[in-house]
């Protein structure tokens, strides 16, 4: 007797990012639906079986949202654990957001980009204060995303947590807009001075409209152990390990053996608890798509505006 | 039986018909009366749907919780007289005989879902079952007709609120974790004895251990206040109530009950505008905004806050 396994899968291709416990880089995985079939009923290995897809009749439909926006915008997409979830929240955190945003622009930027922040500061000459730094980190989504930047100031480093969507930011300016091999740049912390020290006074590069955010394959330098944390367990892609030695060198070892999981790259199901599905995505960002793109046309003006000099006579 | 049930027979204005000016309503219709110091009004039931931060105009961040006020109906209401009646448990309150009871439910569902006897508890007031329950304890003047729906406008931005609940259940917990116990040392030849209560007791005349000595078991699934929050913010398009705080009692999505404060330092001291809640006027209805701050909160829509430097603010004084 056949068995009849009926799947309720995703409608439309399944977009997941695959993020490795021991290596932390984004991976982008577009699961192709044929694909995805295949392989779980390849993995049943069950010769009864029947894989009945329902097949959807609206994939052809034109998209609105651009593909991107979960890269530039990934603060909107809520938290993915069930437990946390309510549609009418987050539709008010969604709207509040995009209130902030009418107030101030804040770009697309990622861990390893520099950034310029101009915030009010009670305590401060003049009541502003700018901060420069490298980011190194972004936590949380919604009302409570922050970023954390960070840089050497007088042979001491010093790292700011900024809110972003906080009232007190009075303009965020990205100097230099690029990616770093990993998701995380903790290990600057232990790392030489030089790679966290950016000027205060350093000009913006302007990159082209349409051109892809560029990844900075550079390698950090690591100073002895010990660290801030056990890197050579986390394996960070954009950080030169040193040789380690003697019992340093066997407790790795050992972690490495008894914890690391190789069998994580293949748990679908705890990939897909941590992401929003894409049509979940869609709707969330055709919600606020209006409003965003509005904001980016203005932006763009501006820009070209600060650009355009006009020619002086000369002679 | 005609007349019984009609009235007498009568001649009005040369007319012979009946004397209707006995009332025919099975129930009188509920007369509120005014506010004076003291009254207590009807509460609230609501969800807790999350907690997300807002920002005070002095810069200064607050987490707010969200609780939504979905379908609120009053139910019945039961005079104190009748109520006193009712309850077999003895006062607990000075005031307690003073108090009518007014039950609100919220949630309206499907009458197939509910029994034949919950479902006879809603026949009065012509709502259709709901999900949720609750009693609250009201004054005679501040009695509402069953069937009226209740809206989040009941209460104003600024009041200040309690709000009750189911917490958490966090299950069997050692005496660290339920009461605050600092335990014993992790090292320096400490026995086998490092998140255990100590002593219990002292021993000698009474020679055992008193009830109520704190001590491991159940924490949380239990009602929980949290007294005196005050309102920041009102949506009126969700009806969602901003309340200053994050820890009201329960999880995600669990019902909470709201209700004017008891503190006595935050009693109201003016008439609320609501009394006994809040009518809609139907002419008002489009011009109510979506969004009611309270004054010192931020309003994501303005400019970003920025501080006035002391020279500014002596020039303008």
């Amino acid at each position: 007797m056949s068995n009849l396994v009926l799947f309720q899968l995703r409608k439309s291709t399944v977009a997941l990012s695959a993020i490795s416990k021991l290596n932390k880089t984004h991976i982008e995985i577009q699961f192709n639906f044929k694909y995805l079939v295949g392989q779980l009923s390849q993995r049943l290995q069950s010769t009864s079986s029947q894989v009945v897809v329902r097949e959807n009749t609206k994939r052809e439909q034109k998209r609105v949202v651009p593909p991107n926006y979960r890269h530039i915008y990934p603060e909107f997409l809520p938290d993915p654990n069930m437990e946390f979830r309510n549609s009418v929240r987050e539709k008010l955190e969604r709207t509040d957001m995009i209130n902030r945003r009418s107030r101030i622009e804040i770009p697309e930027f990622y861990v390893g980009s520099i950034l310029a922040v101009t915030s009010s500061d009670e305590h401060a000459v003049g009541k502003t204060t700018k901060f420069v730094g490298i980011c190194i980190k972004r936590e949380f989504c919604g009302l409570r995303a922050n970023f954390t930047l960070r840089n050497v100031v007088d042979n001491l480093g010093v790292e700011i947590k900024y809110e972003m969507y906080d009232p007190r930011l009075q303009r965020v300016q990205v100097l230099r807009l690029e990616k770093r091999l990993d998701s995380e740049l903790l290990y600057l912390r232990d790392a030489d001075p030089e790679f966290s020290t950016f000027p205060f006074d350093m000009d913006a590069e302007f990159l082209n409209e349409g051109a892809p955010v560029p990844v900075n394959p550079l390698k950090v330098n690591l100073r002895p152990p010990p660290w801030y944390a056990r890197w050579e367990r986390l394996q960070p892609k954009g950080a030169i390990i040193p040789e380690l030695r003697g019992r340093r060198k066997e407790k790795s070892e050992k972690w490495l053996e008894k914890f690391s999981e190789p069998w994580e790259k293949y748990d679908l199901m705890k990939q897909y608890r941590k992401t929003i599905p894409e049509e979940e995505q869609d709707s969330i960002y055709s919600d606020i798509y209006s409003e965003l793109h509005q904001m980016e046309i203005a932006s763009k003006k501006l820009k070209r505006k600060k650009a355009f000099v006009k020619p002086k006579k000369t002679g | 039986m005609v007349y019984a049930k009609y009235g007498p027979p009568a001649i009005i204005h040369g007319v012979e018909t009946l004397d209707l000016s006995r009332s025919l309503l099975k129930q009188e219709p509920v007369v509120s009366g005014e506010w004076t110091p003291g009254i207590r009004r009807t509460g609230l039931i609501a969800r807790k749907i999350g907690v997300y931060p807002m920002w005070m105009k002095d810069g200064k961040k607050v987490a707010t919780t969200l609780l939504q006020v979905v379908d609120n109906y009053v139910i019945k209401y039961i005079s104190p007289e009748e109520y006193q009646a009712s309850r077999k448990a003895p006062r607990r309150y000075k005031n307690e005989g003073k108090w009518g009871c007014l039950v609100v439910g919220a949630e309206c569902c499907d009458p197939q879902k509910f029994t034949k006897e919950y479902c006879g508890l809603f026949k009065d007031s012509g709502v259709a079952p709901t999900k949720i329950l609750s009693r609250f304890l009201v004054s005679p003047e501040a009695a509402i007709q069953p069937g009226t729906s209740l809206s989040p406008l009941h209460f104003k931005v600024g009041d200040h609120i309690d709000v009750f609940g189911i917490s958490k259940e966090r299950g069997f917990q050692g005496v660290m974790k339920r009461w605050g116990f600092k335990g014993m040392p992790a090292t320096h030849g400490v026995t086998k004895t490092h998140r255990r209560g100590g002593n219990i007791g002292q021993g000698g005349n009474k020679g055992r251990v008193f009830p109520g000595t704190k001590m491991p078991g159940w924490m949380g699934g239990r009602r929980r206040t949290l007294r005196g929050c005050q309102i920041l913010r009102i949506n009126t398009k969700f009806n969602v109530i901003f309340v200053k705080g994050q820890s009201v009692p329960g999880g995600q999505n669990s019902v909470v009950f709201l209700h004017d404060t008891l503190l006595p330092l935050k009693w109201r001291k003016t008439s609320p505008e609501a009394f006994p809640t809040y009518f809609p006027n139907l002419q008002e209805g489009d011009s109510l905004p979506v969004d009611i701050y309270h004054e010192s909160v931020h309003n994501f829509s303005d400019p970003s806050i920025m501080y006035e430097d002391e020279e500014v603010k002596d020039a303008k004084k």
